[in-house]
């Protein structure tokens, strides 16, 4: 028996591949169209925030948090708040909490949509890139309104909101929510359903439940694998509690759960905007907090469910105004790991679909 | 301060500094003091710092005086617990201290037993923690140590512990966790990127944000941006 002779070859994805979503470098040994080895290199975009923020008060922090996940920057943002107001035990007023929530949600639509475009034109599919960005600019006109800037908030402040709600903003955000509910059936009929997108990535990129646990992977990595673990429901904070939701989880955890988990998660969003809006209280917008913000020599752990998994801030403070040490678990840098295991034994054309379907921010990983 | 107190000593904890202080003979028995006396000249910054720091140990009582917390008071009750059920299976000397941190029980492990520890925790069914959320590396540099934290869940028994390990700097090194929770290898690698400890039986200990070539090690507390412009250059792979 002779086998036909094969020989091995090196391929660099990136650092400048469009379908990497930024600076990311995929080594890839590859025979024929086989992949016998991936070597993730990341840290192209290393710009030590951590490092950085060992020198900055807490509030001068919040606007280099908006630079992590980029495209979900108020869920960045809240994290860091959210770690110190934990820290100093903070009251946080209920105007402000809800305006926070609002804010939060519709982050997560956006970027779960920018996910679904740019996932969807990486598989070859121009049109549903489209939809997608015509809706998530309008939620981004909407954070223009209320903080004047479309990326890179820095809206919140450690004790709530730095800008409350200009007049009619509320209404607004109710028009779109129910706008936005009606479009999602779209999407459904515009790609669930769609043959060759099923194809790609049914049966594509399996994680199994163990692995994901035992990789430390979380958010809608996590929950494809049908395992249901969403930290606004496992360790609740802010006031989620007081909205009715579900957490949607997959069964296969192929590519196509992830898929669809996006767009679950898209509707159950707008579902606790839409009941967040009704109920948005009078008040102030953010609590009594210190000038300056000295936490209590300890240490703290945060985690929040940010879009992409959980997004966590650890902060070792000495009792000054700035933190000792501050480490962030960026849930794109934790999720990234299984690339390798997922792409050995996989054909050149499913690299693309798996690596879309993880769903990483450069930004994130790198810090 | 006996003259003979070399910089590994001025690692320990204030309280350890002022027992050495009050009995000179104590320090003989470490054989690090004796290893390199040579290091004594250095001494006159290392003399200043335990005067500083018996100020805020001193200062503690009175600030112990609030009613504890309860968070805290029920967390350290599990830490007590995890730390016994640890002794029975690995002998004493497993924890070096128990505490908490508002609700969040935690134990430092004595670092020779770190992977031991880890493994016992993870596989044994009453405590299952098998789910980590944070791996984190902090320098003390006053106190001469960096320290590695492991925040982990575990999602049977629905507790979320924090356990913590401490390295000398000068000598810095652990045991991988990789084998247990393949999820911590690039944690692994940005702590020894960054930090400089050294993972024993890490199957790829590479730089992760730096590349290979690169001075020093950025989240130390002595590193300085400005002098360490990196010399060898370009990436190795």
């Amino acid at each position: 028996m002779c086998a036909l002779r094969s020989e091995e070859m090196i391929l660099n994805v990136g650092p400048q591949h469009p379908s990497t979503h930024g600076v990311f470098r995929l080594v890839v040994t590859i025979d024929g169209e086989q992949i016998v080895d991936a070597d993730p290199v990341v840290g192209y975009l290393h710009r030590g925030t951590e490092k950085l923020a060992e020198d900055l008060q807490y509030v001068q922090i919040i606007p280099y948090t908006d630079r992590l996940d980029y495209v979900a920057s108020m869920l960045n943002n809240y994290a860091l708040c959210h770690t110190v107001e934990y820290a100093l035990d903070l009251e946080v007023p209920a105007r402000a909490e809800y305006l926070r929530i609002i804010v939060m949600e519709l982050q997560r639509v956006a970027s779960h949509l920018l996910f679904l475009g740019t996932y969807l034109l990486d598989l070859g599919a121009m049109s549903p890139f489209l939809y997608a960005f015509q809706e998530r600019e309008q939620i981004i006109m909407l954070f223009n309104e209320i903080c004047g800037a479309r990326l890179t908030y820095n809206y919140m402040r450690v004790g709530g909101v730095q800008w409350d709600a200009p007049p009619g903003w509320i209404e607004k955000v109710r028009d779109f929510t129910a706008q936005m509910q009606k479009k999602v059936p779209m999407y459904h009929q515009l790609v669930t359903g769609n043959e060759i997108f099923l194809n790609r990535v049914r049966g594509i990129g399996v994680i199994s439940q163990e692995d994901g646990i035992a990789y430390a992977m979380s958010g809608i990595n996590l929950r494809s694998t049908g395992f249901n673990w969403d930290l606004r429901k496992n360790r609740p904070y802010s006031i989620y509690d007081q909205f009715e939701w579900a957490v949607p989880v997959g069964k296969n955890g192929d590519c196509f759960d992830r898929y669809f988990i996006h767009l679950q998660e898209i509707e159950q969003s707008l579902n606790i905007v839409a009941q967040a809006v009704e109920r948005v209280p009078d008040g102030p917008i953010i609590g009594k907090v210190p000038k300056l913000v000295r936490v209590p020599a300890g240490e703290y752990y945060r985690g929040i469910e940010g879009a992409r998994g959980e997004l966590g801030v650890y902060l070792v403070s000495d009792g000054k105004d700035k933190p000792y040490r501050l480490k962030l678990r960026r849930p794109s840098f934790v999720n990234l790991q299984i690339l390798r295991k997922l792409l050995i034994g996989q054909s050149m054309a499913n690299l693309i679909a798996i690596l879309g379907a993880v769903d990483i921010v450069l930004g994130e990983v790198d810090a | 301060m006996p003259d003979d107190v070399t910089e590994g000593q001025a690692e320990r904890t204030a309280a350890e500094k002022q027992a050495v202080a009050a009995k000179p003979a104590a320090t003989d028995a470490k054989p690090a003091a004796e290893a390199k006396p040579a290091a004594t000249d250095a001494k006159p910054v290392a003399e200043a710092k335990p005067a500083a720091e018996a100020k805020p140990a001193a200062a503690k009582p009175a600030k112990a005086a609030p009613p504890p917390d309860p968070r805290v008071v029920a967390a350290t009750a599990v830490a007590e617990q995890i730390k016994a059920s640890l002794e029975r299976a690995l002998g004493p000397g497993v924890v070096d201290e128990t505490g908490a941190f508002k609700d969040v029980p935690q134990l430092v492990i004595a670092s020779g037993k770190w992977l031991a520890a880890a493994r016992f925790l993870r596989d044994e069914p009453e405590h299952a923690y098998t789910y980590v959320e944070l791996f984190a590396g902090t320098d003390y540099k006053d106190k001469g140590y960096i320290e590695v934290a492991l925040y982990v869940q575990s999602v049977a028994n629905n507790r979320f512990i924090n356990l913590k390990v401490r390295t000398p700097r000068d000598d810095a090194k652990l045991d991988s966790l990789t084998g247990l929770f393949p999820g911590v290898n690039w944690e692994e690698r940005e702590v020894y990127d960054l930090l400089g400890v050294v993972f024993t039986g890490h199957p790829d200990l590479r730089r992760i944000m730096m590349w290979e070539g690169w001075n020093g090690y950025p989240l130390r507390k002595d590193y300085s941006p400005f002098e360490n412009i990196p010399v060898k250059g370009g990436n190795g792979s």
